[in-house]
């Protein structure tokens, strides 16, 4: 008889395994007419005074390097809308970004999109007060691990503002903040992403009336080691992340490759942080994980494992095998507050592509969790130390699952009771 | 030319092969094309007030494609220059009457306003007489204003009759024939003014590269048979602060053998060529990776050092240099690389230095295995 059980299940395995290699990636492919003004936008974005608008005209505009700005204050360039100007690097020959901002002050950028970039759209580092409203960040195309890393990306950087943007098929995450302060992520939209939107090392970040949907994970919100800045105090409410089940096609060795598809929203070693009001759906691994690093280290492959040099590198997201010598980080979650949000699941079988769908069939049922929780804590602590306690109530009638992974999942639990606190 | 003919000769072999198996990528990249399009409106005013010829500084006199210094003009030269490819360099500081440069020991040399350094840029139409007919494509200044150094540039005119400043960068034909009798060709890029700050921001100013003493420290031939370049600057009363002592540091010359070991050569080549990103106040100080001389930490040197930002960049190698396996390590990998998104030095070149991947080859191939990896 189980001879007949274990059969069955491998057949299953295989013809899930078949299912979901064979679905192809999908694809955004708009009509481009492309128009050369490079040589009068470069020499725009070179020349540009401080406390100037820069205007730029409809047409879809193709750039054979990238457009910089640095030490700029008070400047703001702007299109005809999303749709009517385009700026794309297709083919790009020099230079890694698409608009690459550094060093300024009081920048905004609005109405036009960024496309096809060897690297990142749209990076801004080290700038203060930056606001982007209504940019579409794109790679053009079939879904692919070719396309550039970053869609629209902050980084070490300060009061930022990003609403009523879109961003489409980034090979790492669409919309990305890192190692920064003071963030409002609000009404975007990200799909066709590895990671829809992501919270990494940030502080003070507010993300709502978001949808994520088509990724390989809708939102992270990421505390990553070996960096300089750490994050914590992230609220996120009002979101929809529904159907982020797209094979992942990071780049190997990125962090965001080791994400599992078909996880809705993952919170790993992050402290303070309320979730609330959102509405997640269709996730064939889970829809929302709290998670430490250590889950996160252990599930990788080994052999893509690399280590970093604390103090010396700043934007960097590879995986870190060596993060407990990291005195400063703490790879641990912590008051985290989920609470009032919607929950609901089309998919019945959990994927068996990665160890979490293979941990649902045998310790859950084969059924997936809405909320998961690894349960790993730090030495000589309890689940309610209010330090580490993780609070879920009132998300209706979500499933859960108490993973237990310190202890080989020896108390692997459904029971919600114990985590039904506040935390204020 | 010899680029594009690989390109050409590539496709008629792998095009064939794509069509049979239906599904294949050619490395050459798809670029679209785009018409050129006409503002109805400018998007900014471009109202500047630096001189719009090169002639105007004044800088040299007679022919100025002669490139003859006038007064207060002093050609220096370096002892492993920056690959341009394959460029020639003719160098130049000018400093205002009475105003001297002052040494320092680790660091480029300090100027004070007024100073400009001169790099024109030139290829010979046959590498085995430098000296015969040139071509000047491009003269980069670095001008030392309000306390600030600020990068212009100055494209020359087909007739070599003087150059235009030029903001937006552009790309040029060149063709030699090179040192083994072979023509070559290839597109040069001049930058354009915010590339500059690519190599030369060191935190967030602007900073020569060269005039360090270890790279000043050689005879140059248009200065003087007899003395180094420092104890003529000495002589003619331009350089202070130099200490009596005379064992200043010396880089060797990447191409020349009698100049230093293979290691000095090779560490000189990467120190000139990568380093002005690769260190901690550098651009790509995110790395990790030290690529100055001074750098005695294994690690930092690239031994061992596993990749952190490079993305596709690492080929999935798993170290920057890898002791005695060339073909192991990310450094030559992307020194041999033409994808933006792959090689390196990032801006600068559009082809391959051969004869750079050549050095630091055998130097990684003659790099011990160290046992307390």
């Amino acid at each position: 008889m189980k001879k007949i059980i274990y059969t069955f299940l491998i057949i299953i395995t295989i013809i899930i395994i078949v299912i979901s290699y064979s679905r192809p990636m999908p694809e955004y492919s708009p009509e481009r007419n492309y128009i050369d003004l490079e040589e009068e936008i470069l020499e725009a974005f070179i020349l540009a005074k401080d406390s100037s608008t820069i205007q730029l005209p409809e047409g879809h505009f193709l750039f054979s390097q990238s457009l910089s700005l640095d030490g700029k204050k008070h400047l703001t360039i702007k299109g005809m809308g999303m749709d009517k100007t385009v700026l794309s690097f297709k083919g790009q020959e020099q230079g890694a970004e698409g608009i690459k901002i550094s060093n300024s002050q009081n920048i905004i950028l609005e109405d036009f999109s960024i496309e096809d970039a060897v690297g990142d759209n749209l990076k801004i580092s080290d700038t203060d007060t930056l606001t982007i409203n209504r940019i579409r960040s794109a790679w053009t195309g079939k879904v692919s691990t070719e396309n550039g890393a970053y869609g629209i990306y902050p980084v070490l950087s300060t009061h930022i503002l990003i609403q009523d943007c879109e961003a489409i098929g980034a090979s790492d995450a669409g919309i990305y903040v890192g190692q920064s302060q003071h963030v409002i992520i609000r009404d975007n939209k990200a799909f066709f992403n590895v990671a829809g939107i992501e919270s990494e090392n940030s502080s003070h970040v507010e993300i709502y009336n978001n949808d994520s949907y088509q990724n390989t994970s809708g939102l992270l919100i990421f505390n990553l080691p070996g960096l300089t800045v750490y994050g914590n105090n992230i609220k996120a409410y009002n979101n929809k992340v529904y159907d982020n089940n797209l094979k992942n096609f990071g780049v190997k060795g990125s962090i965001v490759s080791a994400v599992p598809k078909g996880t809705g929203v993952i919170i790993m070693a992050t402290k303070d942080v309320d979730f609330y009001q959102n509405f997640i759906s269709n996730h064939k691994t889970t829809n929302l994980a709290v998670v430490s690093y250590e889950i996160f280290a252990a599930d990788q492959d080994p052999e893509a494992k690399v280590f970093i040099d604390a103090n010396e590198s700043n934007g960097i997201r590879t995986i870190d095998s060596d993060f407990q010598k990291d005195q400063a980080y703490d790879p641990y979650p912590g008051r985290v507050y989920v609470h009032d949000n919607s929950f609901k699941n089309e998919h019945y079988l959990p994927t068996f592509s990665n160890d979490f769908g293979k941990l649902w069939f045998f310790k859950n049922n084969a059924t997936i969790p809405d909320i998961a929780y690894d349960g790993i804590l730090p030495m000589g602590t309890k689940l309610s130390d209010p330090d580490v306690k993780v609070c879920i109530r009132n998300n209706g009638d979500a499933s859960f699952a108490f993973l237990d992974a310190a202890n080989e999942f020896e108390y692997f639990s459904n029971d919600l009771k114990p985590f039904n606190c506040i935390i204020k | 030319m010899i680029e594009e003919n690989i390109h050409i000769i590539r496709l008629i072999f792998v095009l064939p092969l794509c069509i049979f198996l239906f599904q294949c990528n050619p490395s050459t990249k798809n670029i679209p094309k785009a018409k050129k399009g006409v503002l109805a409106t400018p998007l900014i005013i471009n109202n500047t007030t630096e001189n719009k010829f090169l002639s105007q500084y004044g800088f040299f006199k007679g022919e100025l494609a002669d490139l003859k210094p006038n007064k207060d003009v002093f050609p220096y030269t370096l002892n492993t220059p920056l690959f341009s490819n394959y460029a020639y360099k003719e160098r130049f500081i000018y400093l205002p009457d009475g105003v001297q440069m002052s040494y320092k020991e680790d660091d480029v040399f300090s100027f004070e306003n007024g100073s400009v350094l001169i790099k024109n840029f030139y290829y010979p139409k046959d590498f085995r007489m430098e000296n015969g007919t040139r071509k000047i494509i491009e003269t980069r200044l670095l001008i030392k204003e309000n306390n600030i150094w600020k990068p212009l540039n100055y494209i020359w005119s087909e007739d070599q009759q003087d150059a235009k400043l030029n903001y937006v960068g552009e790309k040029i034909n060149a063709s030699w024939i090179h040192t083994d009798g072979t023509k070559k060709s290839t597109i040069y890029n001049v930058p354009n003014n915010n590339q500059c700050k690519n190599c030369h921001l060191k935190g967030k100013d602007i900073s020569p590269i060269g005039p360090t003493v270890a790279q000043l420290n050689r005879k140059y031939a248009m200065l003087s048979e007899k003395m180094s370049q420092l104890e003529f600057y000495k002589e003619k009363n331009i350089l202070k602060n130099l200490p009596e002592h005379k064992n200043f540091p010396k880089f060797a010359v990447w191409n020349n053998e009698e100049s230093g070991s293979l290691e000095d050569r090779a560490k000189a080549y990467l120190d000139i060529n990568c380093a002005h990103c690769h260190q901690p106040k550098g651009s790509a100080k995110n790395s990790g990776l030290d690529l100055r001389l001074s750098q005695i930490n294994l690690r930092k040197q690239g031994i061992f050092k596993p990749p952190i930002a490079a993305g596709k960049g690492s080929g999935d190698l798993q170290y920057s240099i890898v002791p005695g396996s060339p073909n192991e390590s990310i450094i030559i990998y992307r020194m041999n690389s033409n994808d933006p998104g792959v090689m390196m030095p990032e801006v600068g070149r559009s082809i391959v230095h051969h004869e750079g991947v050549n050095l630091i080859t055998e130097y990684i191939k003659n790099l011990k295995v160290d046992a307390s990896r």
